[in-house]
């Protein structure tokens, strides 16, 4: 092949798109001429040079959280709307309007009653086993109050403080945006030892239905902590002893 | 929380690798931090929704390219860029290249602060054609599935690119390229 020819290929040489034995051709070719040679070095140091020039951005944190977040909001609407078309398509519709009317007379049942009972202190506890049982569990991740506390601008409708933790047998692991009744909130990760406790906090709204006394739940084998204190309703989740928790308890409320 | 099965976990697995590229590729279309961050997400809600129609074996990286630009040339940015720079057909068919050793020079030896204002300035059609190649590492079969051209428009886009780039490095204006302001 004429030197005029492997101009015209020079490109995709360089680009390493010839079948092999072009490639190799060329190589063979270029080693005995240093026009061919030097045209194939340059471009592919131009080659090399753009491609440090063109990787210029990254990814914030900041984004990537929302895109995890989006992610698995898309996850959570898909099965909530695939399991719907599953039962509307194998069940009867008169079969779905006794399920509905039962889960009405349940559902009655429970709001009058949920004051007395820590159901929703349960449900806490779900949430509490799902995030660590993610494989993000936090989105903001920092042991330091002052980068998690400013990361939740935004993204829930209040604001809460942070106690300093040196001292303490208490990490902070970091943070992330819950939801429960479908009011956002923050969830707070702490450590203690190996264990991981979570601390939600919400606006105190007659909607969150909690218990308005601070207690241990023996039913579920997770100890809860709850208060309300300025407006906002704190539950700390955790596999740790209560003793312990009621430390981190006390902690929160003094700088809360 | 947990995604709701095996197909987000995988969507998972493969796509939040890309985040970085993706968002490069989207910022280097868009000039703009909060644009190429909507573009992501956008891309990422879309991906997910569609990634049922995903055929497995296939292109993974490829198809979430193309929905990032085909999302960019949908928006108020990418369709004021496809209006003011639209490609020469007659481009298009000249593949021949030829390589003038001085302007190759110009491009080796400039700053990278040069060569990301040279980029910067290229004309979309080129400057997206030279990312995914050079930025990006991809193959020419690749590239034409994300900008679903055949491969000879991607070999033809990219030379031309290139020798935009070398002219505007070696001092030299080429027609139609005006200056962009260095916009974040």
């Amino acid at each position: 092949m004429s030197c005029r020819e492997w101009h015209d290929r020079l490109q995709s040489y360089v680009d390493a798109a010839l079948p092999p034995q072009e490639m190799e051709a060329f190589r063979a070719h270029a080693a005995h001429c240093p026009d061919c040679g030097s045209a194939a070095l340059s471009l592919m140091e131009t080659k090399g040079a753009l491609r440090r020039a063109g990787r210029r951005y990254e990814a914030s944190s900041d984004l990537r959280a929302r895109v995890v977040a989006t992610t698995h909001q898309a996850a959570t609407d898909e099965g909530t709307a695939k399991a719907r078309s599953a039962i509307t398509l194998f069940w009867p519709r008169w079969a779905i309007t006794a399920a509905a009317v039962l889960l009405l007379a349940a559902g009655l049942f429970f709001l009058a009653n949920r004051s007395q009972h820590p159901s929703s202190l349960a449900e806490f506890a779900d949430l509490h086993v799902a995030t660590l049982a993610s494989a993000n569990p936090v989105e903001v991740v920092s042991t330091d109050r002052h980068t998690v506390k400013p990361w939740f601008q935004g993204r829930i409708p209040f604001t809460f403080d942070l106690p300093e933790l040196q001292g303490s047998p208490f990490t902070l692991v970091g943070g992330r945006v819950a939801y429960f009744h479908q009011e956002p909130g923050a969830q707070l990760i702490f450590g203690y030892q190996k264990h991981m406790i979570s601390v939600f906090i919400f606006r105190e709204t007659p909607q969150l239905g909690i218990a308005p006394a601070s207690f241990s739940d023996r039913g579920t084998s997770f100890n809860l902590q709850t208060w309300t204190q300025d407006g906002l309703r704190y539950v700390l989740v955790s596999d740790v002893n209560a003793a312990k928790l009621q430390d981190l308890a006390v902690l929160l409320q003094h700088h809360a | 929380m947990q995604p709701a099965n095996d197909s987000h976990r995988e969507f998972e697995s493969l796509a939040l690798p890309l985040l970085d590229a993706l968002y490069n590729f989207a910022r280097w279309l868009s000039h703009d931090q909060s644009e190429a961050e909507d573009l992501v997400q956008e891309t990422f809600t879309k991906a997910l929704r569609g990634f049922s129609s995903f055929a497995p074996g296939t292109d993974f990286r490829a198809w979430m390219f193309r929905i990032l630009r085909n999302t960019f040339l949908t928006s108020r940015t990418g369709l004021q860029a496809k209006l003011t720079v639209p490609l020469d057909p007659e481009e298009e068919a000249a593949a021949g290249v030829t390589w003038e050793t001085p302007e190759t020079l110009a491009v080796a030896s400039a700053t990278r602060e040069a060569l990301q204002q040279a980029l910067s300035e290229l004309p979309l059609a080129y400057r997206e054609v030279v990312l995914l190649c050079d930025v990006e590492e991809m193959k020419y079969a690749e590239i034409a599935e994300v900008l679903s051209v055949p491969i000879g428009s991607v070999m033809s886009r990219l030379a031309r690119g290139r020798k935009l780039l070398r002219q505007m490095l070696a001092g030299e204006r080429p027609a139609g390229i005006r200056k962009v302001d260095g916009r974040r």
